[in-house]
């Protein structure tokens, strides 16, 4: 194991059971979100919880703008992970675009993966007339980027690019508030420009790996028919339709989220030993 | 809804966990515009929501307010009922179960923050820009530094090359000063000479031979230039005037050899074109006469016992100038006691007119090598005042003739 990536991505690692179940945040937050759901999973699951590079207490020292301002450096940090911990088949439950990314890391290494939960995910979020609608025009997220800025609390009091440079800026970043959501405009321009202006539509007709899709109701970030595309065409998907209201289920309704999650597992695994009974 | 909250100077909403709105005050329904809160309640917070904040409000309001209970000062942008979008403050906490929200315009902060976003991207840009030009001339004088090694590298190549060319320049001298005639000192004559190139190498030439006991010749080539091509010219000429002159070839017929010589060599080749001009003295010391051809060469100076002067002039021009040109010599004869210098225009440009006729004479009563001394003494006291004469071949011969 090596502590260097431990650290880099602050990965914490609790859970009695042998078989892997990685948590990753999505868009802007750290492992904090999964307080309320991973424990649920600690009794019978190697439980793994991580923060992306930039995010929650990863090493900011490691950050670089160009490597993260594309998925493929969020995908890497995931197979990082994974390498390190000499992690296979491991269900991996990724929220809103960490959903994207860890399809991304399945197609490069579906070894290292048995199922993908995929809360609120959309291979694309901008519009692309008439065939496909993401919900978003580019100016929407545009402003949406400004608008971070704007809420940005320690804007005011420090340049981003003097902070860039800045070897003590870890020290510096520590001390905002909110860190679990970062609005940090370095970091979150990356990831910004990363995730929304990305398309993967192409690479979810060449998923490798099981799939469930946890569609919330009234998602204005991954609405229904930006599920029902990907149930639609990326293979081995399943498409579980929840009660939770908005983007963020496993915050605003853990147990629903829980529940969800096993469900889907326990009908893996009982096609598997069907599959392994009719093989005998 | 108690009637100050309901005109209270902000806008007063509680969301249900969910974010669906269950009250709102009447100063929050007046800034959305709509008639009443009516239409508003039981609706999502997004009815009243730009796309940019609906998104900003799933990943950024909801997660803190459900995990942390509490949101301060988050900025947001409302949309009223007609469409206008207004900047708000958006402050909440999480109380039994709803979120309650209290929301304060901020049109003129707002326009503040902008500018202030507007000027803190320009001093990035600046800064950038001057990282950028700060880089760009660190690259530059990295190119500056190996360029500058470069040169030096190159320096010392050339120095090099320089020394292996001056060696090889002081070798061509030697060669070059071997092939000179030696002084010839007996009881008929006397002739003495000088010899300094310019550079290493010179463009004059001469040399003196005892054809028989009683006859000499003697001749004096300057070659149009100095340095290596000139020098080389000389050389070629030297085998052919030594050959000629030792052999008894009639005077005029050397001239004519050489001359031919001249023409031959650059006939193919007009750009190394090189003429020379030349002296010859064919001396008889038994008839006492002096056979002479002058080539377009300064005069040779005569003097007589008497301490009276002649000057030898040209008696035909340059050597290798003009085709088919006859070659006469002509004659004179001389006493006992007469001298003859003879000279390249390198020794007479470097003095002053006439002072070579004046050395000649006031030595008059002095021994010929006294007569070298003091022309080589003018022409040291000279180097001094007129530099530029520096650049020119020098070469003079004394004669000096007895009975």
């Amino acid at each position: 194991m090596d502590q260097t990536i431990i650290n880099r991505n602050n990965v914490h690692i609790s859970g009695k059971g042998k078989k892997t179940v990685i948590f990753a945040p999505g868009f802007g937050c750290d492992q904090t979100v999964w307080k309320d759901v991973s424990p649920a999973f600690e009794e019978d699951y190697r439980v793994i919880l991580f923060d992306y590079v930039g995010l929650g207490n990863s090493d900011l020292s490691a950050f670089d703008p160009i490597k993260y301002s594309n998925l493929t450096g969020y995908v890497q940090d995931v197979l990082d992970v994974c390498a390190d911990l000499n992690i296979n088949d491991a269900i991996f439950v990724g929220h809103s675009v960490s959903s994207m990314i860890g399809l991304l890391a399945a197609n490069l290494k579906p070894e290292y993966f048995s199922q993908l939960i995929m809360i609120g995910p959309s291979p694309c979020y901008l519009n692309d007339p008439p065939e496909y609608y993401g919900g978003f025009e580019k100016e929407d997220l545009i402003n949406l980027m400004d608008m971070m800025e704007k809420n940005y609390i320690g804007w005011a009091n420090a340049f981003s690019i003097t902070l860039l440079n800045n070897p003590a800026r870890a020290d510096v970043s520590q001390n905002l508030e909110n860190r679990f959501c970062s609005t940090d405009p370095i970091i979150i321009n990356a990831f910004a420009k990363a995730c929304f202006f990305t398309d993967n539509r192409r690479d979810i007709l060449k998923a490798k790996v099981p799939s469930l899709i946890l569609q919330c109701a009234d998602d204005v970030i991954a609405p229904k028919i930006v599920g029902e595309y990907l149930s639609m065409n990326m293979p081995n998907s399943t498409i579980t339709y929840m009660n939770a209201i908005g983007h963020c289920p496993h915050m605003s309704d853990p147990e629903e989220t829980i529940q969800s999650i096993k469900q889907y597992l326990n009908s893996q695994s009982e096609s598997l030993i069907g599959e392994g009974v009719g093989g005998v | 809804m108690d009637d100050i909250i309901e005109n209270a100077p902000c806008g007063f909403m509680t969301l249900s966990a969910n974010g669906k709105i269950l009250t709102i005050n009447q100063t929050l329904v007046n800034l959305l515009q709509y008639p009443s809160s009516e239409p508003l309640i039981g609706k999502h917070f997004n009815v009243a929501l730009s796309n940019a904040s609906r998104v900003f409000i799933q990943l950024y309001f909801f997660p803190i307010i459900t995990l942390e209970r509490y949101v301060e000062e988050m900025y947001v942008s409302l949309v009223a009922h007609d469409g206008e979008e207004i900047p708000v403050l958006l402050n909440a906490s999480f109380h039994d179960n709803e979120i309650i929200c209290a929301i304060v315009p901020m049109h003129k902060r707002n326009a503040l923050e902008n500018e202030l976003i507007k000027a803190k991207k320009m001093f990035e840009n600046a800064y950038s820009e001057k990282e950028k030009a700060l880089s760009e001339l660190e690259a530059a004088l990295l190119t500056l530094k190996q360029n500058q090694l470069e040169l030096l590298k190159a320096n010392q190549e050339n120095a090099k090359f320089k020394l292996d060319t001056e060696r090889d320049l002081q070798l061509a001298k030697t060669i070059q000063e071997t092939s000179l005639t030696k002084d010839i000192v007996n009881d008929k004559i006397k002739i003495l000479s000088y010899y300094h190139a310019s550079k290493a190498l010179s463009g004059d030439i001469y040399g003196f031979y005892e054809i028989t006991p009683q006859k000499y010749g003697i001749i004096l080539l300057d070659v149009m230039g100095h340095g290596i091509s000139s020098s080389l010219i000389t050389m070629s000429l030297q085998s052919l005037f030594h050959k000629l002159i030792s052999q008894g070839v009639e005077a005029a017929v050397v001239m004519q050899e050489l001359d031919q010589y001249l023409h031959e060599l650059f006939q193919d080749n007009q750009e190394a074109w090189h003429y020379c001009t030349a002296i010859y003295l064919n001396i008889d010391t038994k008839t006492q006469t002096i056979e002479y051809l002058n080539a377009g060469h300064p005069p040779a100076i005569l003097q007589d016992q008497n301490g009276l002067q002649e000057e030898l002039f040209a008696t035909s021009p340059p050597l290798g100038m003009f085709k088919s040109i006859s070659f006469t010599s002509k004659s004179l004869e001389y006493t006992e006691g007469t001298r003859i210098l003879l000279y390249t225009d390198g020794v007479s440009e470097a003095l002053e007119i006439n002072a070579l006729n004046s050395i000649l004479k006031n030595s008059f009563f002095q021994p010929l090598s006294e007569t070298k001394a003091l022309i080589l003494k003018e022409l040291e006291n000279s180097e001094n005042k007129f530099d530029k004469y520096d650049n020119d071949d020098q070469c003079f011969i004394l004669v000096e003739l007895s009975s």
